[in-house]
């Protein structure tokens, strides 16, 4: 008898250990999410709208301004502000980003003898920090415009702050969809969101591809789960048949029996949501459970080079998407004073780096189509940026930044990759 | 008074089976009732790719499993740690691989041909002898440090210790190999994802390579193991130790070596599943061990823990109902461990001493 309750023990315990098996693989691929965290009170301070200081008379652009305007008096240089996470576990992408728009600052050869510089201040990547880098920055009146903020929960603490302020915002990874939602004013994107790829996904699959038969896999995260549902209703409504749908349990090795069920369905291609360690497993067993002329088709959690060096052969064709922009001149002269100037490959840190760059690029463009200069002072009138701002038409790395009313500015979308050779090509330079 | 008190637990208890198997049988018919008659059954070739990718696993588990089932039949404890032990059988067996994959040998046809593909057998010779010599090496400094000086303490405390060396040496993995992912590198011959194609009505269903190679090695295995301990001396002196320690110290056995002697032989088995483990499967890290380890131990309980052919057949069993079971009940494929310990849960409710019984008769404990 002592032997059966001894085993039964053990089976409790064995549950127990099992239900706490560690996540195998955790990674940061896949765009910047963090956590909600809820904002209670975010202080909020009344900007005294006269910044103009020894009371001398405004221009009367700056008087018919809902904002006023920024006041920078020869000698000072024009700020563009950002709240990122430049210290502790998250600092590769505040450090990146913020390199980011250095560079498009740095590159630039001012206005009017006025030189633009960068004030990014450290927000933990939290929405308590997001808040308090927001109410420093609109206390500086020669703060002209946000290029940030860089993660969702702090951009969302931030964005009544500069609503009340008039100081624009530019973020060029914030991809949380209900930013966007809030009736904003200043808040604008570069970054994509997880419905903008879902459907591009989508549209790509069944109107350029030609496939009307797919399946959606994904690993059961809020992310890839995400994903395979925008795309599978995405698809539908295009007027294609979703034939299967299965989640499967990320950090396994073993992912035949799914895939099997799924190929029994006969999809033309299978669209998945979720990590590249996952899609390296699934693209290694994909001959094994009878999907050899069936396409992969991954997300930005997918695209990497682990993705191209562990399947080699068998991952040939799979396409993936990106927020990097495919090669171009100006790439390639961006990428090598990036790494001239910070003795980092640019992509290094996140993949973040040439949305930043373009997110400076659109802020000065905006602030130059606004900016005046009267009596040997530089004016913004601050409500006429914000307008400019949202009235974007920039051609930048990432490709068309062109916002929409409500502030969605990634107009090109993500860019599709394919592996040929091994290595990931830009899908419009696939010659077939 | 007593007898009748003893008389309404056991109808009681008798109660409870019934219902728990009423209900069990009457989802299963439901379920099973369901995929055969709705549209959604799958043909024949996907049915064989669920009973390929079932027997490969579960010739892994089996090997594993059969570790659990020796060191329970001798010590009547649970080696919590020995998927750990499988999980350094794998690094070894990558490290040797990848250092094999840098060995030139060139030859006039090809200059760049390097050792790994030059004499592939050989390399996957030595490999598994590596990769099964440092897990025999770990099983049997995992005895002699952790369980050995517990020996005669109550039989909980072995088992604290075991969970401990398991926390102990995945950590330590992951301090000394990083906790990046990394990829088997096989002989071109064995490349993952390809392998025999077999026709099946007008598809065809792929016997991968390394599948079939690691069918083949654990069965070969296991048969080695039975007539290890059927037909040698250090077969029987395990036997006789399993059955009575003191009656086999009296017969001259030395019981200590013994006890050495088949956590080395648990390594070797679990070490040689950690190398066709990552041979198959490719990607591993340092938590590699631990969930082969659960579904081992779950599968030699599902036999008949301490009985070495019901870990053979749990084993198989278990890869089994993990491919099977979602499909034969419609269900999602996220749930084939719910499966699996659901099974598990069911056995020890109706046979606790699991489906091929134990070796050991409760007395003897």
């Amino acid at each position: 008898m002592k032997v059966k309750h001894f085993f039964v023990l053990i089976c409790v315990v064995v549950l127990a250990l099992s239900a706490c098996a560690p996540e195998q693989i955790t990674e940061t691929a896949a765009p910047v999410e963090e956590e909600t965290e809820e904002v209670t009170d975010v202080v909020t301070e009344e900007v005294t709208e006269e910044s103009s200081s020894e009371g001398e008379a405004m221009p009367q652009a700056c008087l018919d301004d809902a904002f006023g305007c920024a006041v920078i008096p020869e000698g000072e240089t024009i700020k563009i502000g950002m709240g990122a996470p430049l210290l502790g576990d998250y600092s590769m992408f505040g450090i990146d980003i913020s390199q980011g728009v250095t560079m498009a600052l740095m590159m630039d050869d001012g206005f009017e003898g006025w030189t633009y510089e960068l004030v990014a201040e450290d927000t933990g990547g939290t929405a308590e920090g997001g808040a308090a880098v927001a109410n420093k920055m609109v206390t500086d009146p020669t703060v002209v415009a946000i290029a940030g903020h860089i993660f969702s929960g702090s951009t969302d603490a931030a964005i009544p702050v500069y609503d009340k302020a008039g100081l624009p915002m530019m973020s060029p990874s914030a991809t949380n969809p209900d930013l966007t939602q809030k009736g904003s004013a200043v808040f604008n994107r570069l970054a994509f969101t997880d419905a903008d790829q879902g459907k591009a996904a989508a549209d790509l699959l069944f109107n350029q591809l030609g496939f009307t038969k797919i399946a959606a896999m994904h690993d059961g995260g809020t992310y890839g789960q995400g994903l395979a549902d925008v795309v599978k209703a995405e698809f539908e409504e295009l007027g294609g048949e979703v034939v299967a749908y299965e989640a499967i349990t990320p950090g396994e090795a073993d992912y035949v029996a799914p895939l099997s069920a799924v190929a029994d369905a006969g999809p033309e291609a299978v669209y998945f949501g979720g990590y590249a360690a996952d899609a390296i497993v699934m693209m290694n067993q994909w001959a094994q459970a009878g999907l050899n002329d069936v396409l992969l088709f991954g997300c930005d959690g997918t695209y990497g080079v682990e993705f191209t060096e562990k399947t080699g052969a068998n991952g040939e064709g799979a396409i993936a998407a990106s927020l990097v922009p495919p090669d171009s001149d100006e790439k390639v002269a961006f990428d090598a004073a990036y790494l001239e100037e910070f003795g980092l490959e640019a992509g290094e840190l996140s993949a973040f780096t040439w949305s930043s760059f373009d997110t400076g690029g659109v802020l000065i463009a905006a602030i130059e189509s606004v900016a005046f200069v009267e009596d040997g002072t530089l004016f913004v009138p601050r409500g006429a940026l914000v307008d400019a701002v949202r009235n974007t038409d920039f051609v930048g790395l990432t490709g068309l930044v062109k916002c929409d009313e409500i502030g969605e500015c990634n107009a090109s979308g993500p860019t599709f990759y394919k592996v040929v050779d091994g290595a990931w090509v830009p899908l419009e330079l696939v010659s077939e | 008074m007593i007898n009748k008190i003893k008389d309404i637990k056991l109808t009681s208890g008798l109660i409870l089976r019934l219902l728990v198997g009423l209900i069990v049988v009457i989802y299963l018919g439901w379920r099973i009732f369901q995929t055969a008659f709705s549209e959604g059954t799958y043909g024949t070739d996907t049915w064989m790719r669920f009973l390929i990718a079932g027997l490969v696993i579960g010739g892994m588990y089996a090997l594993i499993a059969i570790g659990y089932t020796l060191v329970y039949g001798i010590l009547f404890m649970i080696n919590f740690a020995h998927g750990e032990v499988m999980m350094l059988g794998t690094f070894a067996g990558y490290f040797i691989l990848e250092a094999f994959a840098t060995i030139p040998m060139p030859t006039e046809a090809d200059p760049e041909l390097m050792f790994l593909n030059a004499r592939p057998v050989i390399a996957l010779v030595i490999t598994f002898i590596v990769g099964a010599g440092v897990s025999a090496l770990m099983g049997y400094l995992l005895e002699k440090i952790a369980y050995r000086p517990l020996r005669g303490a109550p039989r909980l405390i072995p088992l604290i210790s075991a969970i401990g060396a398991s926390i102990f040496l995945q950590n330590a993995a992951q301090l000394l190999f990083g906790p990046q992912r990394r990829q088997y590198i096989n002989p071109d011959f064995l490349w993952r994802g390809t392998g025999w194609m077999i026709p099946i009505g007008d598809k065809s269903v792929m016997i991968t390579y390394t599948g079939m190679f690691s069918f083949v090695l654990s069965i070969l295995l296991m048969i080695g193991l039975f007539i290890l301990v059927k037909r040698t001396k250090l077969g029987k002196s395990m036997r006789a130790v399993a059955e009575n320690k003191q009656a086999a110290a009296l017969m001259g056995v030395d019981v200590d070596s013994v006890i050495s002697k088949t956590f080395v032989i648990s390594g070797i088995l679990a070490g040689s599943a950690g190398v066709m483990w990552g041979i198959h499967n490719g990607l591993f890290n340092h938590y590699v061990g631990f969930i082969p380890g659960i579904k081992a131990f779950t599968a030699a309980v599902l036999g008949g823990i301490g009985n070495i052919p019901g870990a053979m057949a749990g084993g198989m069993l278990l890869g089994l109902l993990e491919s099977l079971g979602p499909a034969l009940l419609g269900l999602d494929f996220q749930l084939k461990d719910v499966i699996a310990f659901t099974i598990l849960i069911l056995v020890l409710i109706f046979r606790p001493s699991g489906l091929l019984g134990e070796a050991l008769t409760e007395e003897k404990v």
